[in-house]
């Protein structure tokens, strides 16, 4: 990271809905295709940094996992080191948004003692003529989770880039106020220099842990 | 064990080329490539395991009455034809070559789209010689054994390790996956039954796919056939996808320990093309299938099944549930090149890139993601020839490809940059002589290491 804060993120969410494709999207700035990606099996990983306001950068990790149940064991073992999460549906797919609070629960009963702020993505907007699953109702959802809402497409690039500096954004906000802190031996924030974040005097007097990112 | 030089995995590369090469002279042949490769082994156990790896590899290759080409299966009568998926090939690798600054610079690479049959019949991808003597007195041995009345596994073993010629590899695969049996008369009416009774599954439980408890299953290898071989356009025709669906769909209603496993889908493909390379000449990729009669195209699909099947018999662990196969496997690869490599090792402990970040997927789909389909074909000549080459073997493949990049790997100093390199190692212009290395090295480590104490066992 050198003097930059250092995020890990974690995408979640059924097989097929898209998660690789707004990753490719979002980090290469380009749309593979749906037929162009093979199947993600366990985890793959991405990065990129983003300005988050004026001058403020983050470098973000991110996990793009297996939509397959077959994989949880793998992919479960990656959420305790992810500071936030998009929690992703496929708008053409009901039963993709009805998995969305599934997701939710598996990924609360694995972050323990931390947490994650998440993001709930309806992806695929593009597809206007085979929505199954209205804006409000997403909405409705993840105002219930306490999360805010946003519709993206992959092929057109559409609020790509927005669902991710918004989530980053908030969890700047949260570290900021000390809502989330650094913590040795987690790997969700790492921080190259962050003026705003209050340290325990103990951490105060170690050198600063060499970031990775 | 001392980490091994930079150069020593090509320098032993290059040892065992030689040894495995021609050579009238045998004495003269081994002590010099026996020497040299023994400069990076300094104990006595390096050098008694190293002599006996030599001596092993002394009985491959006196098989054969004249010593086989190494790895070279390069037919004659193949023309090599310009398909469209080579001159994907070849803009691929431009790509790649264009996008690599851009990759550097935000480390944002895409997974290179790799997984060709580009060229199957040219397997080299730096061109194919024509064919020598030794190449066609090795085919000539492998029609010997294969007409014989009983053919002699073992011997088919031997001579099929280190590469199968394209012409023989279809029956051959069929004998070495335990598929077709070694009496001649009883083939026939094996692989009639055989293909029977697959398609008697087919007629008894196909119609299932739709009903409720096997929805799931059904649905999953629905939505993955489509997306598996992407770029080659004999995956997208509806016949072949079909072909696939019922093949996986079978395999995994009679295997409810594990079922469909993501990953399981690129299994079938190396027997299909081979397979099917039996009715076509050239150009397996861009072949249209309903060329093919009905009974032509049910033969392919029942002997991909069972031949997939027999694999996957030795491999279910890797996705039955917590992949158990695959954890300790991975685990496996830590602690083996926690001994072959220090360096590399430590490097990995230092930026905390764990194996399984970058292994797993190495496990769950042998390799076939890191390779194009040509190397994966011809990894699987020696993965059959092989006791557990699926299961064990593979094992160190993955660690001779792991170190294979060793330098790579050295030069990357943050924890991002290493896990771009290893999701994306550059293998699009691999062909046989670097698969021929590759299982060369493994040959080598397995061989080391396979009575260490502490290490694993099966």
């Amino acid at each position: 990271c050198g003097n930059q804060d250092c995020f890990r993120l974690i995408v979640l969410g059924d097989s097929t809905v898209g998660k690789s494709c707004l990753l490719h999207r979002f980090t290469e700035g380009r749309f593979p295709g749906p037929l162009h990606s093979d199947p993600t099996v366990g985890v793959d990983f991405f990065s990129r940094l983003v300005e988050i306001e004026p001058g403020k950068r983050v470098k973000l990790q991110l996990w793009d996992t297996a939509g397959q149940e077959r994989f949880r064991s793998i992919t479960r073992s990656y959420y305790r080191n992810s500071v936030g999460g998009l929690l992703v549906f496929d708008i053409t797919n009901r039963r993709s948004f009805e998995h969305v609070k599934d997701w939710l629960e598996e990924a609360k009963m694995h972050v323990q003692p931390f947490q994650i702020v998440f993001l709930l993505v309806g992806h695929k907007c593009d597809l206007v003529s085979q929505r199954e699953v209205t804006r409000e109702e997403a909405e409705k959802l993840s105002s219930a989770f306490g999360m805010k809402y946003i519709e993206t497409s992959a092929k057109d690039a559409t609020n790509v880039e927005e669902s991710f500096t918004i989530l980053t954004r908030d969890i700047y906000e949260l570290v900021k106020k000390g809502e989330i802190t650094i913590q040795d031996g987690w790997e969700g924030v790492k921080s190259g220099f962050v003026p705003n974040v209050v340290h325990s005097s103990e951490e105060a007097v170690k050198p600063r842990r060499q970031c990775i990112c | 064990m001392k980490s091994k030089k930079a150069s020593s995995f090509h320098e032993f590369a290059r040892n065992t080329s030689d040894a495995w090469d021609i050579g009238d002279d045998e004495d003269e042949d081994f002590s010099s490539s026996s020497s040299s490769s023994l400069q990076t082994l300094n104990s006595k156990v390096a050098k008694a395991t190293a002599a006996q790896v030599l001596e092993n590899h002394s009985k491959l290759r006196a098989k054969p009455e004249r010593a086989p080409a190494a790895f070279s299966d390069v037919p004659t009568n193949c023309k090599v034809s310009k398909s469209s998926s080579e001159a994907q090939l070849s803009r691929t690798a431009e790509e790649a070559c264009v996008r690599s600054p851009l990759q550097k610079q935000q480390s944002l690479p895409l997974r290179p789209v790799i997984p060709l049959v580009a060229r199957i019949s040219d397997q080299n991808a730096s061109g194919a010689p024509p064919m020598t003597v030794r190449e066609k007195t090795r085919l000539e041995k492998f029609r010997q054994l294969l007409s014989s009345h009983n053919t002699d596994l073992d011997e088919l073993r031997k001579c099929s390790w280190p590469g199968v010629p394209r012409e023989v590899r279809p029956v051959t695969w069929r004998l070495l996956s335990g598929y077709l049996p070694a009496n001649m008369e009883r083939r026939k009416l094996t692989l009639q039954r055989k293909r029977e009774e697959y398609f008697g599954f087919i007629q008894q439980y196909y119609d299932s796919r739709n009903e409720e408890h096997h929805q799931d299953t059904y649905r999953q290898i629905h939505i993955d056939i489509p997306r598996t071989n992407p770029l080659i356009p004999l995956f997208q025709q509806p016949l072949v996808q079909e072909i696939f669906e019922r093949i996986l769909f079978i395999w995994a209603i009679r295997h409810p320990a594990s079922g469909y496993v993501q990953g399981i889908n690129d299994l079938v493909t190396p027997f299909f093309v081979v397979f099917l390379s039996e009715y076509v000449e050239e150009d397996v990729e861009n072949f249209d299938v309903t060329n093919l009669s009905q009974d032509v195209l049910r033969s392919i699909e029942a002997d991909s099944f069972w031949c997939m099947s027999k694999l996957l018999d030795g491999i279910q662990d890797n996705y039955t549930f917590a992949q158990p196969g695959i954890q300790k496997k991975v685990k496996a690869l830590e602690e083996l090149v926690s001994r072959i490599d220090e360096q590399v090792h430590n490097h990995f402990r230092k930026y905390e890139v764990e194996y399984l970040q970058f292994a797993f997927r190495w496990m769950n789909n042998l390799l076939m993601r890191e390779l194009p389909l040509r190397c994966t074909i011809r990894l699987w000549d020696t993965y059959q020839s092989e006791p557990e080459g699926f299961s064990h073997f593979h094992l160190y493949v993955c660690a001779a490809f792991l170190i294979k990049w060793r330098k790579e790997i050295l030069d990357e100093e943050d924890f991002q940059g290493l896990l771009m390199l290893l999701q994306n190692l550059p293998t699009i212009h691999w062909g046989n002589e670097e698969i021929g290395l590759l299982l060369a090295e493994a040959y080598r480590l397995k061989y080391m290491f396979a009575d260490a104490p502490n290490h694993y066992r099966r």
